[in-house]
């Protein structure tokens, strides 16, 4: 077995980001960072193009190398991926995720999106984030934890939006089956990945 | 169907329809149930039913730091466990801001690669009897061995290896590793070219593949396909030479691309796929530093500093594997999220399978390169 | 959980003992032995030198050293010698039997792995055996709204079938088990029982995948059933007879593949569709359908099926050989049996034993037997080689199949065969 003679790093982050130099497979030329708050060029100029058509609906969370993210909220969220689809060349979505948040009362879906028309967005993932509201005692289905689907603009996200269904408890409007995938027919307990279903013995 | 309240439907029985339950206990289904309405021989809906292995691995997963998830999240895919950590490994180290010697990218480079032909190697045998083929499951299953016992000298496991850890590899390389494993990896590739002999020149299997199950290229990007189902159909993307993530960047990769989309297509460009392999695995033998440290030691319970959200994917014997990390400054995760290639593609299914005859429902199913457990979680 | 008796008490041991000896005593006296005198009264028995030869007689004159051989010889000329041993049921079972264990072993050498290995110490010999044991011990199992008659004989009838296949073989000149004068008749007819039975069984299993197998097993050897009888008619049109010991002779100087390969060939495909096997062996897709019409057979139902099915085998590949390849002709390779002994007797030293019935076996009865057995196993081998090699057919390629391609091939051989008999080449006027 090899020393380790590095020294341990330490568990906060370092004061500026590493400077990577992966080869550009895009055939915009990177720069070389200097300064902290440079933002990379390329998904800087996506989300430009997000921004200046959707002003103050959308909210650009970080643009970091290779990822972009947006929040967007649940009125607004339909229109916002039409656009990215039509406009912006994204076909197709690479997972659904959905975080809780309980203490903000709210339940994260966030929505990875990414390109293989277009060989300039290969690397790039748009990462769409939107909230529902999250209520205490939740009858899935039948209360006010409801999200537009995307499934007419994105067909990819359909077994996605089930599986957030049956584990979140967000019901998605316009999905044509919102049905259980992987949870056992008979599954009465509370969606399996909210905060206050604690597993047994923890 | 009518909904009697959202998730449970009732469905009205109609005389000329069977359904047939290619279920969990069938020797032609994998641990997952398919439930098949055939009108005749023509299978007219088809219904898949995964969940049958659904651990809840996410849940889980928030209990535990980031050390602790080694062991449990390989347990999707036993025998590519090194892939199906990696992207969890790649979103931890630049949550906590490390860096990682060389040796060890290429150590990890070359673990990936056995990884996915060992992976590839057990999907191919489960092929061949699905299609009634007894030689083609044991000659696979048989030369796996090879790339097994390989394994079991770096990492000391045959299966879930728990070699990759956040700050490189667990331990450095066995001392004359590099002959062995170029020794065993040439032949390897012997024996794997016979196939084409046995399988994929096998006229009663062209007749039974091809032009079956076709999945055009724009029905491919449209239902967000991955891996082999999407290099089938003539898409050339892989994530290696795409977004090179370790020492990806310096070797040479050639992708594998085929036009027509049919199983037989996706039944061998995974085939192809080994042979590249076993080409960059040659490469990084040859590139990869002599010595140096494998591993960044990290203080215990490792924390990453505020909120921070990390996507980080990678290609596996399936396709992209991408893991979402959640972290609030806690030494547990706050939510991961594995985007799996085989959820991805099961999307397919349905899609595919409506209008095929019943004899071609294991061909096509198979074929799109589904792993019933990794797709459960 | 088991519980051994809680007290071992040496009297009751010797009770419980001494109670099973009595009835065993009791039922062989009272209903044995009345049972086997009845049956002997059944069976006809030989006569010789003018006497009717009762069982008491026979075991006497069996001591007599200068009788044995006689009596064995006649005995052997009987009906039941020749159902149950020679032609028939034993020499099939037998051959079955070494058939199953050779494809485990050849399959396994295919696919690099070993075969058979622990059970019996040469080789894994004795695995058959234990896998018999196994299945007799095991639970037989019907489903709850199955058709209880027809699923109970179903397996009995299909070995029924497939051992009076059996019987129309000829293996040596003269051992037959039934000389039929429309032998070759005989077999279709048979042939011709066996989609019945499968879908008999199938259909009272009452459950959907023996369903499905049972129909496709239907198509599968309906459709086979014509290029079959029609590949076989070549052969009919050149020796002019039925009779399968007559169309055996008759290839006494050349077999009839030489001049029929297209029949030959139409022949040994319909005939591994009809028997089930790799490529063919749709009825029993095992990942589709589970096991096909198999699925809800088990213990003891299952390895009937499975003895008449190699039954089958056996008789398929034997009448290939007496078809095409010629029968027991063959080159004399076993030396003839001492005439000395048969006028003089064995001298050893002072003494002279002069045993009359020798020899047991002629001449040509071995050499044809020999023969027959080595093309036979050749010809299995063939069978069994394709399992290795080939993935399952789908059924609508296996239609297209039997229905198109075989039956234009067939008749492509007819045509060959009366183009050969009216330019003269073959029978009278012509060649033999």
């Amino acid at each position: 077995m090899s020393s380790d003679s590095e020294k341990p790093a330490t568990d906060a982050k370092p004061a500026e980001k590493p400077v990577t130099t992966k080869p550009a497979a895009k055939p915009v030329v990177k720069k070389p960072e200097e300064i902290p708050v440079e933002l990379p060029v390329f998904e800087k100029g996506l989300s430009d193009k997000i921004a200046e058509k959707f002003d103050d609906k959308i909210e650009i969370a970080f643009v970091k190398e290779d990822r972009v993210r947006i929040n967007v909220s649940r009125e607004n969220v339909l229109e916002v991926a039409e656009f990215i689809r039509d406009e912006l060349n994204f076909d197709h979505v690479e997972s659904v995720s959905g975080v809780d948040y309980p203490q903000e009362k709210e339940i994260e879906v966030v929505y990875h999106l990414g390109s293989y028309s277009d060989s300039s967005l290969a690397r790039q993932i748009l990462v769409l984030a939107t909230r529902a509201q999250r209520e205490e005692d939740p009858i899935p289905g039948s209360d006010s934890t409801k999200l537009p689907s995307l499934r007419n603009i994105f067909y990819s996200v359909e077994f996605h939006e089930r599986e957030i269904f049956e584990m979140f408890g967000v019901f998605f409007e316009g999905h044509p089956d919102n049905r259980r995938l992987l949870l056992p027919e008979d599954w009465a307990d509370l969606p399996p990945l909210r905060k206050d279903f604690a597993l047994k013995g923890r | 169907m009518t909904e009697i309240m959202p998730g449970l439907a009732l469905q009205k029985v109609d005389e000329r329809i069977m359904t047939l339950n290619v279920g969990p206990q069938h020797p032609g289904s994998g641990h997952m149930r398919i439930v098949v309405q055939i009108d005749g021989d023509y299978i007219v809906a088809c219904d898949p039913d995964p969940g049958y292995v659904h651990r809840g691995e996410e849940k889980m997963a928030e209990y535990r730091n980031y050390i602790l998830n080694i062991p449990h999240l390989e347990r999707p895919v036993i025998h590519d466990s090194c892939n199906v950590l990696y992207p969890y490994v790649l979103g931890v180290e630049e949550i906590l801001g490390i860096e990682v010697p060389e040796r060890a990218k290429y150590v990890r480079v070359i673990a990936s690669e056995l990884n996915r032909c060992i992976y590839i190697m057990y999907w191919l045998a489960i092929y061949g009897i699905f299609l009634g083929h007894s030689t083609m499951f044991m000659w696979p299953a048989g030369d796996r061995e090879f790339l097994i016992d390989l394994m079991e000298k770096m990492t000391g496991a045959r299966v879930t290896h728990a070699h990759f850890v956040p700050g490189g590899v667990r331990n450095d390389l066995p001392p004359n590793f590099e002959d062995v494993c170029l020794r065993q990896v040439n032949y390897f590739e012997k024996r794997i070219k016979e196939y084409s002999a046995v399988f994929y020149d096998n006229p009663i299997l062209i007749a039974r593949t091809r032009d079956t199950g076709v999945l055009s290229r724009q029905d491919a990007i449209r239902l967000g396909t991955t891996g082999s189902v999407l290099r089938a159909s003539g898409i050339d993307y892989d994530l290696r030479k795409k977004e090179p993530y370790d020492a990806y960047d310096e070797l040479d990769i050639h992708t594998n691309v085929m036009k027509e989309g049919d199983s037989y297509a996706r039944s061998k460009i995974p085939w192809l796929d080994m042979l590249e392999s076993c080409n960059i695995i040659r490469q990084a033998l040859q590139k990869m530093p002599k010595s140096g440290s494998v591993r960044v030691k990290l203080k215990p319970n490792p924390k990453g500093k505020g909120d921070q959200t990390v996507y980080k994917r990678v290609e596996s014997g399936r396709g992209s594997l991408g893991c979402y990390v959640v972290s609030d400054g806690k030494p547990e995760p706050y939510r991961l999220k594995l985007s799996v290639p085989s959820f991805r593609n099961l999307i397919a299914l349905p899609y595919l399978l409506k209008g095929e005859k019943l004899g071609n429902m294991p061909s096509v199913y198979w074929s799109l390169n589904y792993w019933p457990v990794e797709a459960d979680r | 959980m088991s519980v051994i008796a809680p007290k071992f008490k040496l009297s009751e041991f010797i009770k419980s003992l001494l109670d099973n000896v009595f009835w065993i005593i009791l039922i062989l006296n009272l209903i044995g032995i009345p049972a086997v005198f009845m049956i002997l009264f059944a069976i006809e028995m030989p006569v010789i030198n003018g006497e009717l030869l009762t069982p008491f007689l026979a075991l006497t004159w069996i001591a007599d050293p200068s009788r044995t051989l006689p009596i064995i010889q006649s005995f052997m000329e009987t009906d039941m010698f020749k159902v149950m041993a020679f032609p028939g049921f034993g020499f099939a079972a037998l051959l079955a039997a070494g058939t199953i264990f050779v494809e485990r072993k050849m399959l396994a050498k295919l696919q690099l792995r070993v075969g058979p290995f622990y059970c019996g110490k040469v080789e894994g010999i004795l695995q058959l055996m234990g896998d018999g044991l196994k299945l007799i011990s095991k639970e037989i199992i019907i489903p709850a709204k199955a058709d209880k008659p027809i699923f109970w004989a179903a397996p009995v009838i299909f070995v029924a079938a497939a051992a009076s296949f059996v019987a129309l073989i000829p293996v040596a000149p003269g051992w037959v088990v039934a000389d039929v004068d429309l032998g070759l008749l005989g077999v279709f007819a048979v042939i011709g029982f066996f989609p019945i039975i499968t879908i008999l069984s199938a259909w009272s299993a009452n459950s959907k995948f023996p369903f499905i197998g049972g129909i496709r097993a239907l198509f599968q050897m309906v459709s086979f059933e014509i290029p079959l009888i029609l590949s076989l008619l070549g052969v009919v049109i050149l020796t002019g007879s039925l009779n399968l010991s007559e169309i055996a002779a008759s290839q006494s100087n050349f077999p009839w593949i030489i001049f029929l390969p297209v029949g030959a060939i139409v022949f040994f495909i319909t005939m591994l569709a009809e028997l089930e096997r790799i490529p063919f062996d749709l009825p029993e897709a095992e990942s589709e359908i589970v096991a096909g019409w198999l699925t809800e057979l088990s213990g003891m139902m299952y390895g009937l099926v499975q003895l008449g099915t190699y039954l089958k085998l056996y008789a398929f590949a034997a009448l290939f050989v007496v078809l095409f390849l010629g029968g027991w002709n063959g080159p004399m390779i076993v030396p003839p049996f001492p005439a000395e002994i048969i006028s003089n007797g064995i001298t050893m030293g002072p003494v002279t034993l002069n045993i009359p019935g020798l020899p047991v076996f002629s001449q040509e009865m071995l050499n044809g037997t020999l023969w027959f057995v080595l093309k036979t196993v050749g010809v299995i081998f063939f069978i069994l080689l394709p399992r290795g090699v080939f993935p399952r057919i789908r059924i609508d390629m296996l239609l297209s199949l039997g229905w198109t391609k075989l039956i234009g091939l067939a008749f492509v051989n007819i045509f060959i065969a009366l183009g050969l008999l009216y330019a003269g080449v073959l029978g009278p006027g012509g060649l033999q």
